[in-house]
């Protein structure tokens, strides 16, 4: 049996022979196995190109069923690079958001100047905040402590890369076949869970398929919910004085 | 109906339950979000307001007995104040047009008054992102102080009790150039101002028949917003500053700014001001700003001004000042705390704030609360309490309470 004559037949004789092909089989392994980063890396492009040009729709829903809606338009650059602005409703319209890595600022029209602000604070009330609405890839801002396979998903345990972050830890379901995720829990860094996201209905935009719907709600606002609709998102390049200060009145004018 | 009356049945119709917006689920329409979407090339907005205010005068203060002693007015007051601010813009290509209004009409003891005028209205001309200008009717806001900014050399004084809101512009001619940058220094703007005075244009500004220039250099470095700016020109005196605003951690920032103000019709004085912004994990905002008032008088200076209230009627200098001027003194002192949404109360902000002159101990305390019970109704509840000993700021105003209803519609087309 070839089997037997490979077993009875060893293939290396001495011990450099042996160094080599332990080498070599762990550089195969590590080929063959997705590396956590690369995972994580894939998931963000998978939900939107590194720079581009969306439309959502927030919608605030109370216990009693009271919904409110704001629309914004948002741009991105790159690695650290995001503006937006709302378009709706009128008692909004035209606050505009800059961020460029950790540094965040709020314009609001009548007062006429940005002021600096927080990823924290929110800019319209309910579940999000300024981090889920300006996000940054999440390769940016946390890398990978664990990576847990269970059937059809993976299950990726993410550790901030910095104390400026909204949230310390995230722990990410992800569907295997298609790189994207399903639900993402968000923990403060005393182990307390935020708010947990849900990724749904997934659509197809330029090029991409990314869930339009993100729904999230939080242990510590029980009954309100809040929803993120994608009604478009379509790759663009700006240049970088698009992000700063003395442009960021004029946002609106990108649409 | 009595102003207290207009509160009382305000306050009623917004703490009833809203059923009638009641919805009980959810559903995304996607083809009517692409609708709303859609760009116009004009846009219409603004905001109609109601306040009713009822107001505690202060019968002993030098400022009663100046302007009201002897009139029907007596110890309480009441007033409608009526506004109406709209705005308008339209682009095409790189150039687009924007108007803002401001029209009030205010019912009180003297009767009707009111005025309209155009707080904003310029040309803006996007050539790129790097390059821009705006000619009109326009503010620029300069500094980086929250209730005081002794470095915006080219706007109106802003209310003290009042910082959010919007200003009346000056007619200018500016422009912005940008340039991004790898490194510490993130981004460096260049802001060049002309500013013409004559009789008719920016009187206000002042002395006319002179065409000042200003300009301003922003820079982010190091995480840090950098600005240095000046006026020259000989409507008013030179005047050179700085600002900066940094955050030290997630939550918490720091700013400062600084003025130089050279010597003209008086003498040549610095003013500035640090401030400190906290937020907790509940999302309770803390604001603290220190201000040095250079040109505000002394103590003496003060005591003398109001020795001399009520001299020679109500063209006496000393009242005209104490009317007119936000901060008589040197030095005060900024404190604000603001709750967002506590109790699980969507939309809600309470909040209390307080203007203290440290150097005759007089105060403004104001509590009161920001409600949007629906989208585009905004309600603020407030009072104002000026507590003072007599001979000091707050204590010789002619006010020493007033409660306010502020109720703000914004409307938006399309």
């Amino acid at each position: 049996m070839p089997c037997g004559t490979y077993k009875e037949k060893p293939m290396v004789k001495n011990s450099w022979s042996r160094l080599l092909l332990s080498a070599l089989m762990l550089v195969s392994i590590r080929a063959s196995a997705q590396d956590p980063e690369e995972i994580l890396e894939k998931i963000d492009r998978n939900l939107a190109p590194e720079s581009f040009e969306s439309y959502r729709k927030l919608i605030n829903i109370e216990p009693d069923g009271k919904s409110r809606e704001y629309l914004l338009f948002m741009v991105k650059k790159g690695r650290d690079k995001v503006a937006s602005v709302f378009l709706s409703p009128a008692s909004d319209k035209g606050r505009a958001t800059l961020r460029l890595g950790d540094n965040m600022w709020l314009y609001i029209p009548d007062v006429g100047k940005p002021i600096r602000t927080t990823s924290l604070q929110s800019v319209v009330g309910g579940v999000f905040n300024n981090a889920d609405i300006l996000r940054l890839d999440y390769h940016i801002e946390y890398s990978v402590k664990e990576l847990k396979q269970t059937g059809e998903e993976y299950v990726l345990d993410l550790q901030a890369r910095s104390s400026n972050i909204a949230y310390d830890r995230l722990r990410m379901t992800v569907t295997k076949k298609t790189l994207l995720p399903t639900k993402i829990e968000c923990f403060a860094a005393s182990g307390i869970l935020i708010k947990t996201l849900y990724f749904k209905e997934p659509k197809v935009f330029e090029g991409i398929t990314r869930p339009t719907v993100i729904e999230t709600d939080s242990p510590l606002q029980r009954g309100y919910k809040s929803i993120m609709v994608y009604a478009s998102i379509k790759t663009r390049e700006f240049p970088d004085e698009v992000f700063t200060l003395t442009f960021l009145p004029r946002v609106e004018t990108l649409r | 109906m009595k102003p207290f009356a207009a509160l009382l049945l305000l306050g009623i119709w917004v703490s009833h339950p809203l059923t009638a917006f009641a919805q009980t689920d959810y559903e995304v329409d996607l083809s009517k979000i692409q609708k709303e979407i859609e760009k116009k090339p004009y846009a219409l907005s603004g905001f109609l307001e109601f306040t009713p205010a009822f107001l505690g005068l202060d019968t002993t203060s030098k400022l009663y007995q100046a302007q009201l002693a002897g009139t029907d007015v007596g110890k309480t007051t009441g007033q409608y104040n009526f506004r109406l601010r709209p705005e308008a813009s339209y682009q095409k290509g790189i150039a687009r047009l924007y108007v803002m209004g401001d029209g009030y009409l205010k019912n009180d003891d003297l009767g009707w008054s009111g005025k309209a005028k155009l707080f904003q209205g310029y040309l803006s001309l996007k050539f790129r992102p790097s390059a821009a200008a705006d000619i009109g009717k326009r503010v620029a806001r300069w500094g980086k102080g929250y209730a005081w900014n002794p470095a915006a050399f080219i706007d109106r004084s802003k209310d003290v009790t009042d910082p959010q809101e919007a200003l009346e512009g000056f007619s200018m001619l500016s422009a912005d150039i940008t340039k991004s940058f790898a490194g510490p220094l993130q981004t460096l703007s260049f802001t060049p101002v002309i500013l013409p005075v004559t009789e008719d244009l920016n009187s206000a500004f002042g002395k006319p028949g002179h065409v000042n220039v200003a300009g301003k250099l922003y820079g982010l470095i190091w995480d840090t917003d950098v600005d240095f700016m000046f006026l020259a020109g000989a409507s008013r005196s030179a005047r050179y500053g700085l600002d900066f605003s940094r955050n030290i951690r997630a939550n918490s920032e720091v700013h400062g700014e600084w003025a130089w103000l050279t010597s003209g019709e008086r003498q040549a004085t610095m003013s500035g001001l640090i401030g400190f912004r906290y937020l907790t994990a509940d999302e309770t905002t803390f604001i603290a700003e220190y201000y040095r008032n250079g040109p505000g008088l002394d103590e003496e200076e003060a005591q003398n001004l109001y020795k001399n209230i009520g001299v020679g009627g109500s063209d006496n200098q000393s009242l005209q000042k104490l009317v007119a001027t936000q901060n008589l003194m040197h030095n005060y002192l900024y404190l604000r705390a603001s709750k967002k949404e506590p109790f699980q109360i969507l939309y809600l902000t309470p909040e209390i704030s307080s203007i203290i002159n440290l150097a005759d101990h007089s105060f403004q305390l104001l509590p009161g609360f920001t409600y949007n019970p629906v989208t585009n109704l905004q309600l603020r509840l407030r009072t104002a309490l000026l507590v003072g000993a007599a001979n000091t700021e707050y204590g010789e105003k002619q006010t020493s309470y007033r409660l306010e209803l502020r109720v703000r519609y914004f409307f938006q087309k399309p």
